[in-house]
């Protein structure tokens, strides 16, 4: 089954390979692509409809109903910033739909504290030939499509 | 299951008395050891993770969204 994949943040299409992070950069948990955040305080959207079944200030996996797992983490080592700043619309468990707010959050905050506010969006255990339509460069708004997941 | 992958893991980073921190992210163990030199990264891979990235005196253990179960299962461990 097809599956669409919507930015959870406006910004800029980025490859994966530019994350600053080799977890990321070299796809360890998946492959897929990078939203470089354009602006401040924003919410970040769930990219697909689907439950909860991680949930960290700064870094979400919303599973869907056939067991595809899509990670959003907001910025890079962001962790170390202890929820800091970001504020959780949802609880661990809860079913969202795509384009529903899941964290609130300041890619500019996390830039000023001296972390990259890059936002990997990632298909986990996906094997790359199976995703589609990753255009990088060009702006994006929250809740565009950024790529399609065939299974 | 992941009981015996957090035992495995353990093993990997050179044993409980050898580890200093561990802290679950969302897809990685970020480790504090005591003896870098004790770290066992082809132990590591076959316990299931999916890369080793060494950090000055850390190490990150790739383990996918499972990390912080696992996290919290070596820490009943330590």
């Amino acid at each position: 089954m097809s599956l669409e994949i919507l930015s959870p943040v406006s910004g800029k299409a980025t490859a994966m390979t530019e994350v600053p992070d080799p977890v990321f950069a070299q796809a360890m948990v998946g492959p897929g692509i990078a939203v470089l955040p354009s602006g401040g305080r924003q919410d970040a959207v769930a990219p697909v409809d689907g439950t909860v079944v991680t949930l960290h200030p700064h870094a979400f996996v919303v599973a869907t109903e056939d067991g595809r797992g899509v990670l959003v983490h907001l910025g890079i080592d962001t962790v170390k910033q202890k929820g800091e700043g970001f504020t959780l619309h949802v609880v661990k468990g809860e079913a969202v739909r795509a384009g529903q707010p899941v964290v609130g959050w300041d890619p500019d905050a996390v830039k000023a504290a001296g972390y990259s506010p890059i936002v990997p969006v990632v298909a986990l255990d996906a094997k790359a030939e199976v995703l589609s339509g990753l255009p990088t460069g060009g702006d994006v708004e929250a809740g565009d499509p950024i790529f399609t997941w065939d299974s | 299951m992941a009981d015996d992958r957090a035992e495995k893991i353990l093993a990997g980073l050179g044993g409980a008395e050898n580890v200093i921190e561990v802290e679950g992210c969302i897809t990685r163990l970020r480790c504090e050891l005591e003896d870098m030199s004790l770290l066992d990264e082809a132990a590591l891979k076959a316990a299931g993770a999916m890369g080793v990235v060494r950090m000055g005196a850390g190490v990150q253990v790739i383990v996918g969204p499972e990390a912080d179960n696992i996290a919290s299962d070596i820490e009943d461990l330590l």
